[in-house]
């Protein structure tokens, strides 16, 4: 039995339609990310399951508690906003224990669990200062500490990271996947970052106009997308149109209307090299192909190519002898028909 | 080269501003403590006569207390019926901003003199007969600084994202009263203050309206600056000059205040 069960969520405002029938089940101690584009019904989903927005339609239960009615407060459900919301005129310490206090916790108990969560998220010496002398990172490890100390049923993250820059936005999402694996918080982490939400989650939810298109775990989100959309969300993906794929792979490829090709699923051969096509997978196809640029991503060399007029992305590990563009650029393409995904229409 | 010549240009301006502001001060301040001031640049003599005449005049300080307990009424109305009004409107009715927007610069659209006139002709007769009252001034008054406090609360909830605050405290299990008193209140504070402290100083100068709505029935330190005049600029120049050093003193200590509440605040 699912532990968060959220069932037709409807939600509009005014005559846009934010959320349309949602229904998400979520097991207890699993973290689940909501994966989109800004103004695909993220956030108001976590809003709804947090109380801060009311639903249309539909129910959310929490165990077998229906708790659609019910004001925040009464929820025991923590939330973490991307602006940190602390409360400025409170310490550290003061903001931790606030939710306790709220309860009716006594002062040990206050003083015990703050000490205790400020030790998690690795705080202690910050106790007594005001939120606005820390940097983002500490502060957003604050908020987290904060909504952890009421021990609350689940926990929702609105986009935590979005406001940090890159290396502490890293460090932070492993020690927050840490600490939710360590206390086996059932968790809602709402991202719009692929990368984000690929090294954090349990299971992704991708959002598209206000509905779930497709669920998974990560390697499935990344190894399978669904539909055009998906496939395009999820990075750099080549999405051809069955002219493209007919034209590179040649009959036989199905029936979708479009399909999708991972950038680094088909390899780059020098051109002029009859043999090096051998020991491809039987079925492989050599295609001719021009280089047009090359980028170097660090650890992947991005090539852009030209192969059979089918305009390509395709990476290539750096291993210190990169594919330089020829004085034409003439390279050869071997491609694996196994590895082109028929994705299904938008909306199917 | 630029820099310096810029810094000079700056200084030059900053210069003439506070000559142009505080000329007039200065010699009204002069005027109230000189016993001729003629024919010369500075006054051939002085004396505390004026200052000495306006302290034994009892209505002086009779007038200065009218006028200090009906700002003081007025704003802490205002402020007790606005601070509520604006939360609640900014956090939980964001629609009703247009409207307010609306009725807040309706104050400035309307003349004083236009505003007085329609007062005394509404509350003259009828049900509420009012007019020359301190009540119709206390209710003119709140009107005039609408505009201030509306504006004051309102920025100052939207400066420390009250919305977001108010959510977090909930989900932590604060009652709406409760997230208002703990969170709300204290960070929004220092912002209350200064709209307070501006409506008052508004208020304390305020004339056409004062005048018009009690001027014969009460007297408040601008009724009574305004009959002195005609008497003896010495004494009018002596009276400005301590209305001055009252509000500058009053505002002083409420700056201090502020700070001080800042200051528990942690800022």
């Amino acid at each position: 039995m699912p532990y968060l069960e959220l069932k037709g969520i409807r939600k509009t405002f005014g005559n846009a339609a934010v959320l349309n029938g949602v229904d998400l089940a979520i097991r207890e101690g699993e973290l689940v990310t909501l994966l989109g584009p800004s103004g695909c019904g993220k956030s108001t989903l976590l809003r709804v399951i947090a109380g801060l927005t009311d639903p249309d339609e539909g129910s959310v239960f929490l165990g077998d508690r229906n708790i659609v009615a019910l004001p925040p407060r009464q929820r025991e459900v923590g939330m973490v906003f991307q602006s940190y919301a602390l409360f400025p005129n409170l310490t550290v310490g003061e903001n931790v224990e606030y939710g306790l206090k709220m309860r009716g916790a006594g002062k040990e108990e206050r003083r015990r669990r703050r000490d205790d969560l400020l030790a998690l998220v690795d705080l202690e010496e910050k106790r007594d200062a005001y939120p606005q002398h820390l940097s983002g990172g500490q502060q957003q490890r604050v908020a987290l500490a904060r909504s952890l100390a009421v021990q609350p049923k689940v926990l929702l993250l609105d986009e935590p990271l979005s406001a940090l820059d890159a290396k502490i936005r890293k460090n932070l999402r492993m020690q927050i996947r840490d600490i939710q694996k360590r206390i086996g918080m059932t968790t809602v982490f709402v991202t719009h970052d692929q990368e984000e939400a690929l090294t954090v989650s349990d299971r992704i939810c991708v959002m598209n106009g206000g509905s779930i298109v497709q669920e998974g775990s990560p390697e499935e989100i990344y190894a399978k997308p669904r539909t055009e959309f998906v496939a395009r969300f999820m990075g750099s993906y080549n999405v051809l149109s069955r002219m493209e794929a007919a034209r590179l792979f040649g009959d036989g490829i199905g029936t979708a209307e479009s399909y999708a090709l991972r950038p680094e699923s088909a390899k780059l051969l020098p051109a002029g090299d009859a043999d090096s096509g051998k020991g491809e997978k039987a079925g492989g196809r050599i295609v001719d192909a021009r280089i047009e640029a090359v980028s170097v991503l660090g650890n992947v060399l991005r090539y852009s190519v030209s192969a059979a007029g089918v305009p390509l992305t395709i990476d290539r590990l750096n291993d210190g002898h990169p594919l330089r563009e020829g004085t034409s650029g003439a390279v050869r393409l071997a491609l694996d028909p196994s590895q082109l995904l028929q994705l299904e229409k938008e909306g199917a | 080269m630029t820099k310096p010549k810029a810094g000079w240009t700056h200084k030059t301006f900053m210069l003439l501003l506070m000559v142009y502001l505080l000329l007039p001060l200065a010699a009204t301040f002069l005027y109230g403590f000189a016993k001729q001031w003629q024919t010369t640049v500075l006054p051939e003599g002085w004396t505390l006569e004026w200052v000495r005449e306006m302290f034994r005049d009892a209505r002086f300080l009779d007038a200065l207390w009218t006028s200090l307990y009906l700002c003081a009424i007025s704003v802490a109305l205002s402020l007790a019926v606005m601070l509520p009004a604006v939360f609640v409107i900014t956090v939980y009715l964001p629609k009703w901003e247009t409207f307010m927007k609306g009725l807040v610069v309706l104050p400035y659209a309307v003349p004083g003199v236009v505003a007085a006139v329609g007062l005394i002709r509404a509350y003259s007769s009828g049900p509420l007969d009012l007019s020359g009252t301190a009540y119709l001034l206390i209710g003119a008054y709140f009107v005039v600084i609408l505009p201030y406090m509306y504006q004051g609360i309102r920025n100052s909830l939207i400066t420390v994202s009250a919305v977001e605050l108010l959510n977090s405290a909930e989900l932590l299990g604060a009652s709406r009263s409760r997230a208002f008193l703990t969170v709300i209140l204290p960070n929004i504070w220092p912002g209350v203050i200064i709209s307070t402290l501006l409506s008052f100083s508004v208020l304390f100068g305020e004339f056409v309206l004062t005048n018009m709505l009690v001027g014969g029935h009460l007297q408040t330190i601008q009724v009574y600056l305004y009959r002195r005049v005609g008497e003896s600029g010495h004494l009018a120049s002596a009276i400005a000059i301590t209305y001055f050093l009252f509000i500058l003193l009053l505002s002083t200590a409420l700056m201090k205040l502020g700070k001080k509440m800042n200051g528990v605040a942690g800022r």
